[in-house]
C-alpha cells in the first residue's frame, strides 16, 4: 500500500524539510533539512551531526514531525504540504568494521538517494565523520491544499487507514 | 571593564552602608528597610525628648519615606549594571562602558548635584528661608534636632541630585545607543534582555520624579520651593520616560537577522505536548520589536499551544541554487496568545498587527475574507482568526551551513 498520490508528490518533489523535535520538557526545537522519502519503507531520511541539538532531543524523546511544502506569497490557496509525524531512530554510528552489514547497506543506499537528489549542492562530498542517518518511521500524515486537509494513519499491520 | 572596576560600581552611599554593620550583613532591600526603622526609631525618641508635635513626626516620617522609596529605585541601578552583559558590537559596548564609567566614576561626581542642591537649600533655610524650619520644629529647637533634620535633609538633597544625574545620564545613553544602532552590521546588536533592563530603569526613574511629589506637604507654605518640586519631578519623569521610548525603539536583533525577519514572508511554528510534536507553515508580520503570527480557532496547534506555550519559530530563506545563501533563524521560547480579553488593553496593537498583515499580504487578506472559505479560515479578527505574539529566549541563526547563536 502506498500514500495517497498528492503527499507522494510533495515528498518527491520538494528540497527542504522542516523537522520539529522536542527535549523531555516539552521545549520544541525546529531546524531545515535535506531528506529523502523511501516508499518501500515509507519513510523518511535525513543526515544530521551527532551532536546536533536535535540528536539530543531524539535520544530523549523519539517523537518527530516533518513538514515539507510549497508555499506561495501571493495565493494561500496554493499553498501545499504535509506534515508527517512518527518515531525517529538514528542509525548507530561506529567504525565501518564494526557496522552490521544491514547498516553499511542503509548508509549505502541512503547515501547513493542523497546524492542523486542534492547533487548540485553536495557534489561529491563524502559523509562526515560526525553524521548520522535520522530515519523517521511515519505514523501518520497530514496532507493540504489551501483550506483543504486529508489524513492518514498506519495501522499496526502497516496498513495506511 | 575590568573586574577590579566592576567591583566598584558603588556610589559613596552604596559604599558607605556596605561597610557598616548590621547592613553590610543584609540584601540591599532589607539593608534599605532597616535604614527606614532606624531613622523613624531614631525621629520618634528625639520627637517625643523635645516635645515635638504631631504634625512634625508625620513630616519627619514622609521625608524618611520619600528617602528610602529612592533608594529603593536607584540602588537598583548598580546591580542591574553589573549583571549586564556586554552588547555584540565594539561601538554600543564603549558606549555603555562610558556611560557606567561615569554613572559610577571614581571620583565620586555623581554626589555634585546633591551638594550643590543641600549648600543652596541650607542657605536658604537659614537665611532667606521663611518660616519652614519653625513650621516643623517650632521655636528655638535644640541642636540634636537641628542636626536630625539636616541629615535628613542630606538625604533628600543627594537622592534628588542622584535623580538628576541618572536621569540625564540614561537619555544622553538612549540617544547614543539609537544612533549606534543603525550603523550595525551583520550581527551586531545589544541583547534583548539588556534593552529591556536599561528600559526597565528608565521607567524606575520615572517613578522616582513621581515620588517627589510626596514632599510637597513639607514644603506648602513655601511657593517658591514646591515650583521648583514640581519642575524637578517632570524634569525627571519626563526625560527618563523619553529615554525609555527611545531604548525601546533600538532593534533587538542584529542587522542580519532583522532583515531576514523583515523580508521573509512564510514561517514555520513547532509546538509540542506530551512529547508529541506537530509543525506547519505559518504567514507573520514583524513591527521591528515583536513577531506575530495568525491561526485558526480551529487549528490543532492553537490547541496545543494552549496547553504547552513552549515554541520554536522559524523562518528561512531558502536557494537551492547556492547553498551558502541559504539563511535561517530559529527562535525558541514561549507564546502570548490574543484573546478577547485582551481587547481593552491591547487594542491598538490587535488593529496595528491587523493592519500589517494586510500590507503584508493583501491577496490572503482577500481571499480569506471570502464566505465560500470554512468558517474558521475566514478572516474574522479575534474570533475566528487567532493572533499570537512570539516571545523569543534564545535565538539560533544559519548562515550557509554555519550555526551560530545569538544572544536575546
Amino acid at each position: 500500500m502506498i500514500f495517497p498520490d498528492e503527499m507522494r508528490n510533495i515528498l518527491y518533489g520538494n528540497y527542504f524539510g522542516y523537522v520539529c523535535t522536542s527535549d523531555r520538557h516539552d521545549q520544541p526545537h525546529l531546524t531545515p533539512v535535506f531528506f529523502v522519502y523511501d516508499e518501500h519503507s515509507r519513510k523518511i531520511f535525513f543526515i544530521t551531526n551527532d551532536r546536533s541539538k536535535k540528536v539530543r532531543n531524539i535520544s530523549e524523546n523519539p517523537n518527530v514531525s516533518i513538514t515539507i511544502d510549497i508555499r506561495d506569497p501571493v495565493n494561500p490557496f496554493n499553498n501545499e504540504g504535509v506534515m508527517a509525524q512518527g518515531k525517529a531512530r538514528i542509525t548507530e554510528k561506529a567504525p565501518i568494521y564494526f557496522m552490521s552489514e544491514e547498516t553499511l547497506q542503509l548508509y549505502y543506499d541512503i547515501y547513493m538517494e542523497f546524492k542523486s537528489k542534492y547533487q548540485q549542492v553536495i557534489e561529491n562530498k563524502p559523509l562526515g565523520e560526525n553524521d548520522v542517518i535520522v530515519q523517521i518511521n511515519i505514523e501518520k500524515m497530514v496532507y493540504w491544499r489551501g483550506p483543504h486537509f486529508k489524513s492518514v494513519r498506519i495501522d499496526a499491520e502497516g496498513k495506511i487507514i | 571593564m575590568h573586574e577590579s572596576a566592576k567591583k566598584e560600581m558603588k556610589w559613596i552611599y552604596e559604599e558607605i552602608v556596605g561597610r557598616i554593620p548590621p547592613f553590610s550583613m543584609l540584601s540591599y532591600q532589607y539593608s534599605i528597610l532597616l535604614q527606614l526603622f532606624f531613622l523613624l526609631v531614631i525621629g520618634l525618641i528625639l520627637g517625643f525628648i523635645f516635645n515635638l508635635g504631631t504634625i512634625s513626626l508625620l513630616y519627619g516620617s514622609l521625608a524618611i519615606l520619600v528617602a528610602v522609596s529612592w533608594s529603593l529605585l536607584i540602588l537598583q541601578l548598580g546591580p542591574t549594571l553589573r549583571k549586564f552583559r556586554a552588547p555584540l558590537s565594539k561601538d554600543e559596548n564603549e558606549l555603555l562602558e562610558q556611560y557606567k564609567g561615569i554613572l559610577f566614576h571614581r571620583n565620586h561626581y555623581e554626589a555634585i548635584p546633591g551638594l550643590a542642591i543641600f549648600i543652596t537649600f541650607m542657605l536658604y533655610l537659614f537665611y532667606y528661608g521663611p518660616n519652614l524650619l519653625e513650621s516643623w520644629l517650632g521655636k528655638n529647637p535644640h541642636i540634636l534636632l537641628l542636626l536630625f533634620v539636616s541629615l535628613l535633609i542630606w538625604d533628600i538633597c543627594y537622592r534628588m541630585g542622584l535623580g538628576l544625574w541618572t536621569s540625564v545620564l540614561a537619555l544622553w545613553r538612549s540617544l547614543r545607543l539609537k544612533k549606534l544602532s543603525e550603523k550595525r552590521t551583520e550581527l551586531e546588536h545589544t541583547p534583548y534582555t539588556e534593552l529591556r533592563s536599561l528600559r526597565r530603569l528608565d521607567i524606575n526613574n520615572a517613578f522616582f520624579g513621581i515620588i517627589s511629589l510626596l514632599l510637597i506637604p513639607l514644603l506648602q507654605t513655601d511657593r517658591l520651593l514646591v515650583t521648583i518640586i514640581f519642575t524637578f519631578m517632570v524634569f525627571v519623569t519626563l526625560i527618563s520616560a523619553v529615554s525609555a521610548y527611545i531604548v525601546s525603539k533600538v532593534p533587538w536583533l542584529p542587522p542580519d537577522i532583522y532583515n531576514l525577519v523583515n523580508e521573509s514572508s512564510f514561517a514555520y511554528i513547532g509546538v509540542s505536548f506530551k512529547g508529541v510534536t506537530h509543525v506547519t507553515p505559518v504567514v507573520y508580520v514583524f513591527d521591528g520589536q515583536e513577531i506575530f503570527f495568525n491561526t485558526s480557532k480551529e487549528s490543532k496547534k492553537l490547541k496545543i499551544m494552549q496547553k504547552n506555550n513552549k515554541v520554536a519559530f522559524l523562518i528561512d530563506k531558502r536557494d537551492m541554487s547556492n547553498i551558502y545563501e541559504n539563511k535561517a533563524v530559529m527562535f525558541t521560547g514561549v507564546v502570548k496568545i490574543y484573546g478577547l480579553r485582551d481587547v481593552p488593553l491591547q487594542l491598538k496593537q490587535m488593529l496595528e498587527v491587523r493592519k500589517l498583515f494586510i500590507k503584508k499580504y493583501p491577496e490572503y487578506t482577500r481571499k480569506y475574507s471570502t464566505s465560500e472559505l470554512p468558517r474558521a479560515w475566514q478572516l474574522t479578527p479575534i474570533i475566528a482568526r487567532i493572533l499570537v505574539e512570539v516571545k523569543p529566549a534564545k535565538i539560533i541563526y544559519w548562515r550557509g551551513a554555519k550555526q551560530i547563536s545569538v544572544p536575546v
